[in-house]
């Protein structure tokens, strides 16, 4: 009962947030949107007995990424008439129904799966950091050593492709 | 004669038939290959030495089949394949009648082999002129010894290569070689002929082999309908004249008949010994030999044999007028030998092979005589040919006066020379024997011959005349000497060999040696035309005519109208040039121009195929060329498909256009189609 | 017993990654573009999240950390490229980048 009154305001609000960010025409508004967006997402994901990962979504994706995306934003100085102006091609067209028919497409699907209820009662720290952390550093050990390559990869190749001259 | 049995010639020669053809064919690839090389001496004696190899076999071969045991005698070479159940043998055989003529080929050739050393010594392509000439000798042999029609049909075709290579000897001069081409392009028309001909024989008695043949062809009954085979509904009578038209045909070409002589007065435009050997003594009476060689086939056609003597007179007649009006020394022996054989295919039109063989010997005896004189007259005169500018030569050149004057009474008839008993016997045989299909035939061919020996002396004398006697009328600072004794020497040979072959022909009691000498030959020949008189005098109601005699009582009165007749030309031709009456030509020539130049044009026959057959031809090879090949093949089906191709790419190219986002839509639609056909 | 069915759940995700996708194909805006494909990732991330309870298995958990990372990490260079795009042809709209062409 909590978990529907939680949960379908807080997807109203991602599916807004997302909405907002895709009529928006200024990118900063945006990317406001999509922060919002990300709460909303954040709170699911609470409700879904993920709290690490609500919490790193707050942290890493709502408070690195999108303040990323508005430094960008702004460092590129973009002037009124820069901002795009919405234009209706049979691209713009195509591409809208695509999404519109891909999403009606899996709803079809998902109604014809039978119901199936969310277990309740989970496990003793479920979704909590330990249970992570023993996951990440046991069987998925691999995949944390390589994220963390990854990752020094990742900062080199910014670096270097946003620099003025190599 | 008791050591040469003791060899048991027959079996010897049997290997050593494929000799008489390997020797000269070694000798031009010997020549060809390394004739620069070896130098002119080395050259003239391979060559030479190769058809002199040759001779001595053929000779030895005469004297066997003459005096041996065996009249026939066969080299099976090798089996070359079996088609159809006919088998095709590379096979060689030896009778009298072969023999005869390899002995004319191979002497007469070794002789202009000899004459040839000293005329071509300027040339600077001798050594190719003589791998060339021992080529022709090869193919020669070959179609004369063949055992079967195809063998015959290579060296055919093997002496028609030859002629063209020859022809067109010179072949930088541009008129020359194409020349050399008609040659080769006519004859190609009458050996499609042939080929029709061996292809109606083999779909008819199913082989090729002459002496197969011959056994089948004995027991004929030419009004026999065929029931089986494609011929099935026709007589037989008909499809064997079918054959011996097709293969008529074939001799039209190679002989120079009408209507395929027109290639042997050009063919003039070759050295003077080629025109001696090929164009006069050997390659041009194939035609002849390949008629009498299948004399006994003919037989049983006498609307071929009609045809034959027929096609034989008017060529005979029409080829003497021709001559009348040429001015080129040369052009003028052409036309004779086209008239000649013309007689020749009289003989043998009529039944009277051995006067046409005869002919056939003592023809290449003074035409290659009268051949190499003129080419005795063109060397001393820088290869002038128009006789106009001659005159008088007999002082600075006695012995080529001397040897062209004996050939010359030879070609007339006049006694007591070979010609005169050769061309006699065929007019002889030509009113004499007679013919219930077709009446009419002894006597035109007969009047027909008449007229047309009386135009060859009068021609012959005119060109004697004109270029011995006289006075000198052009080239007057040159002086003319003659040859050395490579040139006069078979000069000599020939003119004897002219005089002395009238011993052959001298009608003896029980008829002329010549005539008894081959009679084995074509005596199934004779035997079929009785055979066929018989039926057809049985179809026709008329009673069978006996058989005419042979013996000098009975050729008397044809001897005396010959002679007169030789005589006539004779006379008309020096009042005309050497006498009184040196005027009446030019005003005869101005009162009548357009008779004259008909004459002269060799009656425009020539223009004639031009506008027929060439124009047509031509005008179609270029359209196909033009239009076919150049428009429809390369531009629309070559090019063509390029260009579509390019199109095609021009067309696919704008779905690339950059534009990343638009990839991503496209993207999606599909994954959307895909989702919706597999899912939903 | 939870109320919402996992459905629902998988409804959303689907959705936010509809929106996203739409994002994409739409806006002309490279950035703009570049937040719709943010978007998509956390939409995966929800699916992935609904089937770990679901199932009541850690992996999912797993995943969706390791998604995170790497969406960073991507997120660093894409916006890199974004800056050298604009230094180099000094527009941001997608349509105008096209020079991967014929």
């Amino acid at each position: 009962m909590t978990e529907a009154i939680l949960f379908y305001p807080m997807a109203l609000v991602a599916i807004g947030g997302a909405l907002g960010m895709i009529v928006s025409r200024n990118p900063v508004h945006g990317a406001m949107f999509l922060v919002l967006s990300f709460f909303g997402i954040a709170s699911i994901y609470v409700l879904l007995a993920a709290e690490l990962i609500a919490a790193l979504q707050v942290i890493v994706y709502a408070g690195a990424i999108m303040v990323l995306f508005v430094f960008v934003i702004m460092l590129l100085n973009l002037h009124e008439d820069d901002l795009e102006r919405p234009r209706l091609t049979p691209g713009t067209i195509l591409g809208g129904a695509a999404a519109l028919a891909f999403w009606m497409i899996s709803f079809m699907i998902f109604a014809d799966l039978p119901d199936q209820t969310m277990p309740v009662e989970l496990s003793e720290g479920f979704g909590k950091v330990a249970s992570v952390g023993r996951l990440i550093f046991g069987p998925f050990i691999l995949p944390f050593e390589s994220t963390s390559i990854l990752l020094l990869v990742a900062m080199v190749g910014a670096i270097v492709v946003a620099k003025p001259r190599i | 004669m008791d050591w040469l049995s003791g060899m048991n010639p027959a079996e010897g020669l049997q290997g050593a038939l494929r000799w008489i053809v390997l020797f000269p064919l070694f000798g031009a690839a010997v020549n060809g290959l390394l004739g620069k090389r070896l130098g002119r001496a080395n050259v003239h004696l391979v060559a030479c030495g190769a058809v002199f190899a040759s001779f001595v076999i053929s000779a030895i071969a005469l004297y066997t089949v003459s005096f041996g045991d065996a009249s026939r005698i066969t080299d099976l070479w090798w089996r070359w394949f079996s088609i159809g159940g006919v088998p095709v043998e590379m096979s060689l055989t030896i009778d009298r009648l072969s023999a005869v003529m390899m002995c004319v080929v191979t002497g007469v050739g070794f002789l202009i082999h000899i004459f040839s050393t000293e005329y071509m010594s300027h040339d600077e392509g001798y050594w190719r002129y003589f791998a060339y000439l021992n080529l022709f000798v090869a193919a020669m042999s070959l179609l004369v010894l063949g055992s079967n029609l195809l063998v015959m049909f290579v060296g055919w075709e093997g002496v028609g290569l030859a002629s063209y290579l020859l022809i067109g000897f010179w072949y930088t001069d541009e008129e020359k070689a194409f020349a050399g081409r008609k040659a080769f392009v006519v004859n190609r028309v009458g050996d499609f002929g042939f080929l029709l001909g061996i292809f109606t024989l083999v779909g008819l008695f199913g082989t090729i082999d002459f002496e197969q043949l011959q056994a089948l062809a004995a027991s004929i009954t030419p009004d026999a309908v065929l029931d089986a085979g494609i011929f099935s509904g026709w007589t037989l009578g008909a499809v064997i004249t079918m054959a011996c038209l097709f293969l008529f045909l074939g001799a039209t070409g190679k002989s120079a008949q009408l209507p395929l002589y027109v290639w042997l007065p050009d063919a003039m435009a070759g050295p003077t010994p080629v025109s001696a050997l090929i164009h006069a003594a050997t390659m041009v009476t194939a035609g002849v030999y390949m008629v009498a060689r299948l004399s006994f086939l003919y037989a049983w056609s006498p609307t071929a044999m009609a045809t034959v003597a027929v096609v034989g007179a008017l060529t005979a007649i029409f080829a003497a007028l021709m001559a009348y009006a040429q001015n080129d020394i040369k052009k003028v022996l052409a036309y004779s030998t086209v008239s000649q054989l013309g007689f020749m295919f009289i003989g043998v039109g009529v039944g009277a092979w051995w006067a046409a063989i005869y002919h056939l010997v003592t023809h290449a005896f003074f035409k290659a005589c009268l051949f190499l004189g003129s080419g005795s007259v063109m060397h001393a005169m820088r290869d002038e040919t128009d006789i106009r500018l001659f005159g008088g030569l007999r002082k600075e050149m006695w012995h080529t006066w001397a040897t062209f004057g004996i050939s010359t009474i030879a070609i007339t008839g006049v006694l007591p020379l070979s010609g005169f008993f050769s061309k006699d016997a065929i007019l002889h045989g030509a009113h004499a024997n007679p013919n219930i299909f077709f009446p009419w035939v002894p006597t035109f061919t007969y009047l027909i011959g008449l007229v047309a020996a009386l135009s060859t002396s009068f021609y012959m004398w005119r060109m004697f005349h004109l270029t011995f006697h006289g006075e000198r009328r052009g080239m007057l600072e040159h002086r003319a000497h003659e040859g050395g004794n490579a040139m006069v020497g078979p000069l000599w040979i020939l003119a004897g060999l002219a005089v002395g072959s009238a011993v052959w022909g001298l009608p003896l009691s029980g008829g002329a040696r010549f005539e008894n000498f081959l009679e084995p030959v074509f005596r199934a020949a004779d035997e079929n035309i009785a055979r066929m008189t018989a039926l057809g005098a049985e179809k026709l109601g008329v009673p069978v005519p006996h058989e005419p005699a042979h013996d000098f009582a009975a050729m008397l009165p044809g001897y005396l109208i010959a002679l007169v007749v030789a005589l006539i030309g004779f006379g008309i031709a020096w009042y005309l040039y050497l006498g009184p009456g040196k005027q009446i030509p030019a005003k005869i020539a101005q009162g009548a121009p357009a008779v004259y130049r008909a004459f002269a044009n060799k009656f425009y026959v020539d223009e004639f195929y031009r506008a027929v057959v060439v124009v047509p031809l031509h005008t179609t090879a270029r359209f196909l060329w033009r239009v076919v090949d150049s428009f429809i093949i390369d531009k629309l089906f070559v090019n063509g498909s390029a260009v579509l191709t390019g199109w095609m790419a021009q067309l696919f190219r704008y779905f690339q256009d950059g534009n990343v986002q638009r990839y991503a839509v496209v993207m999606a639609v599909s994954a959307v189609v895909i989702l919706w056909v597999f899912l939903g | 017993m939870g109320s919402v069915p996992l459905s629902h759940y998988l409804a959303l995700g689907s959705a936010l990654f509809a929106v996203g996708f739409a994002a994409l194909l739409v806006r002309r805006n490279a950035l703009v573009v570049f937040m719709g494909v943010e978007l998509m990732l956390n939409a995966a991330n929800m699916t992935f999240l609904a089937f770990s309870r679901a199932h009541q298995t850690m992996s999912g958990q797993a995943a969706a950390f390791f998604v995170i990372a790497v969406a960073a990490a991507e997120a660093a260079v894409g916006l890199a490229i974004m800056i050298a795009l604009v230094r180099n042809r000094n527009t941001l709209n997608v349509d105008e980048v096209d020079t991967l062409k014929y």
